[in-house]
């Protein structure tokens, strides 16, 4: 039996405090690859380590692994910007996102693992009355639904967020904004440890350094995979590998509503505290989204590099698009150095929305196309996921979200950018 | 990848140009050419404008793993059908 850590509470931290570090327990490490699964998950990124943890924990499947081609974490949930949100304009997509702000809620209590849940507000900025009307549309769309949406003149944003001056001379004003005040920002990394600490206890193998190169077949059913480890015989498989879901079409002959493109993020030194909220500020020719860490750098992010690539290598002039754009809206961070800069590859599908579905055969399931937005549809994704994965029928909750949507016409373009996943 | 050729303008910063989209497969029909991608790790055959500069339109041969621009050159006439939106849409 693997000894993993124990459930975590004010007795543990005395227990810890009396019996040394000795005490903690690694937290997903030591699993063995076995020959057969019930359920194969590929990824364990934190949409992989979610679908495990769901289909262990609320439909009671025993054998399950998720491999993962390099680290846990080492992919777009270690990359994100770690804002959460619900404020889409869809139905089908609001309901889902606000499904997953609910779970975000309670997640540290059900995976007994902090993930630093902060609802510090989510911002944004209209620029001219065009966009103050498109923002309400969005805010009515979501209060309909029951998500929380205050539309913002400028006097209730300098009253929210005192750190930002609407009335300094911009190319684009500050002349409203959308609040949702129960988004903010996760802990990324955490979400992914707590996912897989969760999944092990429940008896899931978390196998890294294990890549999946392709899937053998007989009678037109999948049955297992080939690894870089050998074959691993499975009677469903999952593929989580957002940024990647491209290259499983590849491998699975199967061509995809996906492109792969780059998206950029980064952090400036520590401050002490500065930005109360996340801030979104859009325009026609550029895009920062901001925040703070808990740690108090100046997390932010901008507009895709624009074109396909799987390397991870981020554009320069992006990085300067976004830190202009940020030193526009907030001119206190231009003394501020930026101390990393990375990429992430993201599946930016055709019309900006997710795919959770079947793909090529019955048994095998696709859960990607997340575009920028995968990180905070993490909890909900991981249960329908499982919910699709465990009874073969997806709850209403993803069921608009199926690959067939590109050739029925019944897209759910959010932003009503046409198929460009680029400009998406 | 930083730079890319023009036929016309030489080496220029990756920024004057800008990506329209992937081709499809020979042979597709019209949903393929719309929505579906075959993602090709190794070899990308692309659509680009030098938007920035002379504005020529560029089909680019690529490989989406590492970056590396295997082949530029101009879209000859008849190679793609221009849309409404492509012609007249700005950086």
């Amino acid at each position: 039996m693997r000894q993993l850590a124990p459930k975590y509470s004010a007795w543990s931290l005395l227990r810890a405090r009396w019996a040394g570090n000795g005490y903690w327990r690694p937290l997903w490490t030591g699993a063995k690859l076995r020959d057969a699964y019930d359920i194969v998950v590929v990824g364990a990124g934190g949409h992989g380590l979610a679908t495990a943890y769901h289909l262990a924990r609320d439909h009671g499947v025993k054998r399950i692994a998720v491999l993962e081609k390099r680290l846990l974490g080492y992919g777009n949930v270690g990359r994100n910007t770690t804002i959460v949100r619900s404020n889409y304009l869809l139905p089908q997509n609001h309901y889902f996102y606000e499904n997953s702000l609910r779970r975000w809620e309670t997640l540290s209590r059900d995976l007994n693992y902090n993930v630093m849940y902060s609802p510090r507000g989510v911002i944004d900025l209209a620029h001219s009355d065009g966009d103050m009307v498109a923002l309400a549309r969005r805010g009515n769309a979501m209060r309909v639904a029951g998500i929380d949406a205050e539309l913002l003149d400028t006097r209730g944003l300098a009253r929210f967020a005192p750190e930002l001056d609407p009335h300094l001379v911009r190319r684009f004003p500050v002349v409203g904004a959308l609040l949702q005040r129960r988004g903010g920002t996760v802990r990324h990394d955490a979400v992914a440890w707590g996912y897989a600490r969760a999944a092990a206890a429940l008896g899931v193998d978390i196998i890294e350094d294990c890549e999946v190169i392709g899937v053998r077949s007989a009678a037109g059913v999948a049955t297992g995979v080939e690894t870089s480890r050998g074959y691993v015989k499975a009677e469903r498989i999952v593929f989580a590998v957002a940024g990647h879901s491209g290259a499983i079409g590849a491998m699975l002959d199967v061509q995809m509503p996906i492109e792969t493109h780059l998206l950029q993020a980064m952090v400036t030194e520590p401050v002490k505290p500065l930005i109360s909220s996340v801030f979104v500020y859009v325009y026609p020719h550029g895009e920062v989204y901001l925040t703070q860490s808990d740690r108090g750098g100046v997390v932010m992010g901008g507009f895709l590099d624009g074109f396909p690539s799987y390397t991870r290598e981020g554009q320069w002039f992006r990085l300067e698009d976004v830190v202009q754009s940020a030193v526009a809206l907030l001119p206190q961070l231009a003394s501020l150095r930026v101390l990393r800069h990375w990429a992430g590859t993201n599946d930016m599908s055709m019309d900006g929305s997710f795919i959770i579905d079947r793909i090529r055969y019955d048994n095998v399931f696709i859960n990607g196309g997340w575009c920028y937005g995968g990180f905070k549809a993490i909890p909900a994704s991981g249960a329908a996921c499982a919910t699709l994965v465990a009874t073969g029928t997806a709850p209403d909750l993803i069921r608009h979200h199926t690959l067939a949507r590109f050739q029925t016409g019944r897209l759910l373009d959010e932003r009503g950018a046409g198929p460009f996943p680029a400009r998406q | 990848m930083n730079r890319l050729y023009c036929p016309f303008c030489g080496a220029r910063e990756l920024e004057e140009f800008r990506f329209h989209k992937t081709l499809a497969e020979p042979g597709a029909n019209a949903f393929e050419e719309v929505y579906a991608r075959t993602n090709r790790l190794a070899v990308s055959l692309e659509h680009w404008q030098h938007v920035d500069g002379c504005r020529a339109w560029l089909l680019v041969r690529r490989n989406p793993s590492d970056g590396t621009v295997l082949d530029v050159r101009l879209v000859a006439a008849g190679d793609m059908p221009l849309t409404h939106e492509s012609q007249h849409e700005s950086a």
